[in-house]
């Protein structure tokens, strides 16, 4: 008889356990698979942002000579009307575009007189290692809060960079001559107003020779 | 006639009592409502910085504020959470000791209906916090890295001393560092231990540091507790001028530093900002505004012998 109570107890607790299992055994290659799918993947948001945002922003990029001479005006009110920034603090952003005359071509950067006439530096596109936020701070489409870890959110800018180097600069190099017309969409990115402004260093998103 | 003048005394006294009344009333305010300043630790001057600070601006804002240590311990914050809560505070203004230890103490708080709002460093949760004010130290360290590059060159060893092993912001610096520095072959680390943001940790490491590798042209510090206790070691080797130190945090004794050549460069957190900012985000809360973003980041700037005529007092002259 108390065997049978044992065996009784043993069934009803073998169904709880079957109705309601108290863990779940996963083979390694699925778990890895599952974590996988809920790990943010950098490259491949950067890929899509790419492609289905930033290319369809351009053209709410402000003109880089009605920027510059707003800057040569008022470098507080540029900044209020034009820039952008995420947080608080003293750095900020531009995403404009524009067309200029290529002065000079060196291994870190092509630089671009944007004035009529003038052969002076005002933009300095980037055209080596690209370092920094100008692109996922710059044209405002990214917002910190959608990333509830912050190491994604800074994976973010270095996948953006890394398409620069691969999909921007390589034809800038070839099409950037000393005297040729180059037109190009891009980000700068203001630490210091002393230094940053003059040229604007643009980490192009576009670039093409006219 | 007796009774006109024993009217006219009652009146007059009575006049007086009601006269009186709401001046003892005044003379005992309402008690001040309490916010609580919970710091990692006091143990390095960047904090105490922050903390007092944030005890400064709340009490100009009106309210009553203490400092609670957590002695970069747990337990020792889990323990101030407890009397923090029990103690009818309105708010905590929290530097967390750890990205993942702290989150149950800033959900505790949040239990008990206290608005947390975290200074400096990050929780890893987006729903426990009321607000995240952080120093954006992976861009920090990216500007740093590009700063070392130009300064040490394309190549050569150098070491890392990295900060607490729990803490994100050990991580985001160095991560933001290595996405520069790695991309340069010739730059080799040639060592990475944790000094856990201690200056005199920092000594030791570095001391032995330098007796394995002792031709390292530059070391890299997560914070400038550790560069400190890095240059220290270097002067008492004697190699102070050979080997560049690169610190991240803005004290004011490597700013002095860096304008007199000794230390290379370090990232300008805003301590004050940070702590006065979210003083003031206390203060909103309480009077009543509850919507506030999950995070706010502080851009860090570069300071180095070029541009720290700009800088001092933990923040911009």
């Amino acid at each position: 008889m108390r065997v049978l109570r044992w065996l009784i107890a043993a069934a009803i607790a073998t169904g709880i356990c079957w109705l309601f299992p108290p863990f779940h055994i996963v083979s390694l290659k699925t778990a890895t698979a599952q974590k996988a799918a809920v790990t943010f993947n950098p490259a491949a948001f950067a890929d899509t942002f790419w492609d289905k945002k930033l290319l369809l922003a351009l053209p709410n990029a402000i003109n880089a000579q009605t920027l510059l001479a707003a800057i040569q005006a008022d470098p507080a009110a540029a900044k209020t009307n034009y820039s952008h920034s995420i947080g608080i603090g003293g750095s900020y952003c531009y995403f404009l575009s524009g067309t200029g005359l290529v002065t000079a071509v060196s291994d870190d950067e092509v630089s671009l007189a944007l004035i009529p006439g003038s052969t002076n530096t005002e933009i300095s596109l980037q055209a080596s290692l690209i370092f920094g936020n100008a692109l996922r701070d710059g044209t405002g489409l990214l917002n910190v809060n959608d990333y509830p870890d912050s190491q994604d959110f800074n994976a973010i800018s270095e996948a953006l960079n890394h398409l620069v180097e691969t999909r921007v600069l390589p034809k800038l190099r070839e099409q950037a001559k000393v005297g040729s017309k180059l037109s190009f969409s891009g980000c700068a990115e203001i630490d210091d107003e002393s230094t940053d402004l003059k040229p604007l260093k643009v980490v192009p998103i576009q670039a093409e020779a006219k | 006639m007796k009774t006109y003048l024993t009217k006219l005394v009652f009146i007059l006294l009575a006049g007086t009592a009601m006269l009186l009344l709401p001046l003892h009333a005044s003379a005992q305010p309402a008690p001040k409502q309490k916010i609580a300043v919970v710091v990692s630790t006091l143990n390095n001057p960047w904090f105490v910085v922050l903390g007092e600070t944030a005890k400064a601006r709340a009490i100009e804002l009106g309210y009553e504020a203490t400092i609670f240590d957590s002695q970069n311990d747990t337990a020792k914050e889990a323990a101030n959470f407890e009397n923090i809560i029990a103690g009818g505070y309105k708010a905590i203004l929290f530097n967390p000791t750890d990205a993942n230890g702290s989150v149950a103490n800033v959900l505790k708080a949040k239990a008990a209906g206290i608005p947390v709002f975290c200074i400096d460093r990050e929780i890893n949760s987006t729903n426990a916090a009321t607000c995240q004010m952080l120093s954006d130290s992976y861009s920090g360290c990216v500007k740093l890295g590009q700063f070392f590059v130009k300064t040490v060159g394309r190549e050569g060893e150098y070491a890392e001393l990295l900060g607490i092993v729990g803490d994100n912001n050990t991580w985001n610096r160095s991560k933001g560092f290595h996405s520069v520095v790695d991309r340069y072959p010739g730059l080799k680390m040639v060592a990475q231990q944790s000094a856990e943001f201690d200056r005199a940790k920092s000594l030791e490491v570095m001391e032995s540091i330098l007796q394995a590798h002792p031709n390292i042209k530059a070391v890299f510090c997560g914070n400038d507790a550790m560069a400190m206790g890095a240059y220290q070691a270097l002067a008492t080797a004697g190699k102070a001028d050979q080997i560049k130190v690169f610190g991240f945090d803005g004290a004011d004794d490597v700013v002095k530093l860096i304008g007199e050549g000794k230390i290379a460069a370090t990232g300008m957190q805003f301590p004050k900002t940070m702590a006065r900012q979210s003083a003031e985000f206390a203060d909103e809360y309480i009077k009543g505004k509850h919507d506030f973003p999950q995070k706010v980041p502080v851009p860090v700037e570069l300071v180095t012998k070029d541009n720290v005529s700009k800088y001092g007092d933990y923040g911009k002259k």
